[in-house]
């Protein structure tokens, strides 16, 4: 359990940049999309995602903004900046890397 | 709807933040809760259970101030530079013996009331308080100079002067607590150490003075160098704990320094005296906030209760 949370804590910055590179989107629209994609695998604690999306942005590699939607109610947006995009595809392909040589050490191929 | 404003007001109670940051954070937050709501009503619970199970559902508003506390809380190298600048400034005066340099003199004067008056009007940034502390030394000097000067001076020092200054000390303090106590503290961290060195450098004697002044300057320029590195350690921390950690830790180093340096003259008793000061004018700010905020908390409900009385009248008469 704690080295699940601790995969998920080191790795949370680049899920959340992944998710608003794909759309802009608001914080719990985020919590939604990545239960939906991880099929309810990721159920992040609600709280705590906003601390890393402000974090996100202070690191220059989000901007929230606030928009009003059609039925008057308001969200504060998140988008990635160009410097976010950079960050994502360095950590994208570290990540494929880091993935690939664990599988080859774990799950050795038995031909 | 209640709940939501309660979590909403512990939420500021703990976040610590600059108001516009704290603003958004709580609008933020509040937009989750609606929708959260909102998703649980359509899935059938009542409004006053979809309340309650957002708002925990979203966790301790303490945790949640915390972590955001800890987004903001570091500030960048130029800012923690900015915030050592005036004791760096203070600790090169020292170290290159120019006390009695006009040009360097009037330099320092006009760097500090340049910098606070600029940050005094642009919202009062964390780098600000530092400098702010030294617009108080002044004062603080002053008094210790009257009660050394013969005649009437030491009276009117303890009648007039003394009362007056630490009336103004206060109110600035009170100010700066409204932004956050640890800011206090920083501000207020030099003041034990301006007056322990005072203390050792015999103002009574001129000539003793003068060579108390030459004797004592490497470790004068030591002790501030070490308070520049305690600010700008405070302003690079990002828990909250630490910040304090540090502002006692290094103050009672420096204070050490003191103790050592000006040990003849200051006495055991009279470093132990420093020493409590330094503890008081560290923490005292902590609970003098919670003293404000428990006397706005009664005030705010006592105006809800006044407005509450109100309520009918005021129907009344529309009626």
């Amino acid at each position: 359990m704690n080295y699940e949370r601790e995969l998920l804590k080191g790795n949370t910055d680049s899920l959340l940049l992944c998710l608003i590179n794909y759309q802009p989107m608001y914080g719990y629209q985020i919590i939604k999309e990545l239960e939906k994609r991880s099929k309810g695998y990721f159920q992040f604690k609600e709280g705590t995602l906003y601390p890393a999306l402000h974090r996100l942005e202070k690191a220059g590699l989000a901007q929230g903004k606030w928009q009003r939607l059609p039925g008057g109610q308001e969200r504060r947006y998140y988008y990635i900046t160009l410097k976010g995009q950079k960050t994502l595809s360095e950590r994208l392909s570290i990540w494929q890397d880091f993935a690939a040589a664990v599988t080859l050490i774990m799950q050795p191929a038995t031909n | 709807m209640a709940i939501k404003l309660k979590y909403a007001d512990s939420l500021k109670n703990y976040l610590r933040l600059d108001a516009t940051i704290e603003a958004d954070v709580v609008r933020e937050l509040n937009t989750h809760l609606e929708d959260k709501r909102r998703e649980l009503i359509e899935s059938g619970l009542s409004e006053k259970e979809a309340t309650e199970t957002a708002t925990r559902l979203l966790g301790s508003p303490q945790i949640v101030a915390k972590q955001m506390y800890e987004v903001y809380s570091q500030g960048s190298w130029r800012q923690a530079i900015f915030a050592a600048l005036p004791h760096l400034l203070v600790a090169a005066l020292f170290a290159m013996r120019c006390w009695q340099n006009t040009f360097w003199l009037i330099g320092m004067i006009a760097a500090i009331a340049g910098s606070v008056i600029y940050g005094w009007c642009h919202g009062k940034p964390n780098w600000l308080f530092p400098w702010l502390g030294y617009c108080l030394i002044p004062v603080i000097a002053v008094g210790i100079l009257l009660i050394y000067l013969p005649g009437n001076w030491a009276w009117f020092a303890a009648t007039a002067y003394i009362p007056l200054g630490l009336l103004v000390i206060f109110s600035v303090t009170r100010q700066t607590i409204k932004k956050d106590w640890v800011f206090a503290s920083l501000m207020l961290l030099p003041i034990p150490i301006v007056l322990g060195w005072m203390v050792a450098l015999e103002l009574e004697d001129k000539l003793i003075w003068h060579e108390q002044l030459h004797e004592f300057a490497p470790l004068i320029a030591l002790s501030f160098a070490i308070l520049a590195l305690t600010v700008a350690t405070f302003m690079r921390i990002r828990q909250r704990w630490a910040k304090v950690g540090a502002l006692l830790v290094l103050e009672i180093l420096i204070l050490v320094i003191l103790g050592l340096g000006g040990k003849s003259t200051i006495g055991f008793g009279g470093w132990l005296l420093l020493v409590l000061l330094s503890l008081v004018l560290l923490l005292g700010p902590a609970l003098l906030e919670r003293q404000m905020r428990e006397a706005d908390r009664k005030r705010l409900k006592s105006h809800n209760k006044s407005t509450r009385w109100l309520l009918p009248i005021k129907w009344s008469k529309r009626n």
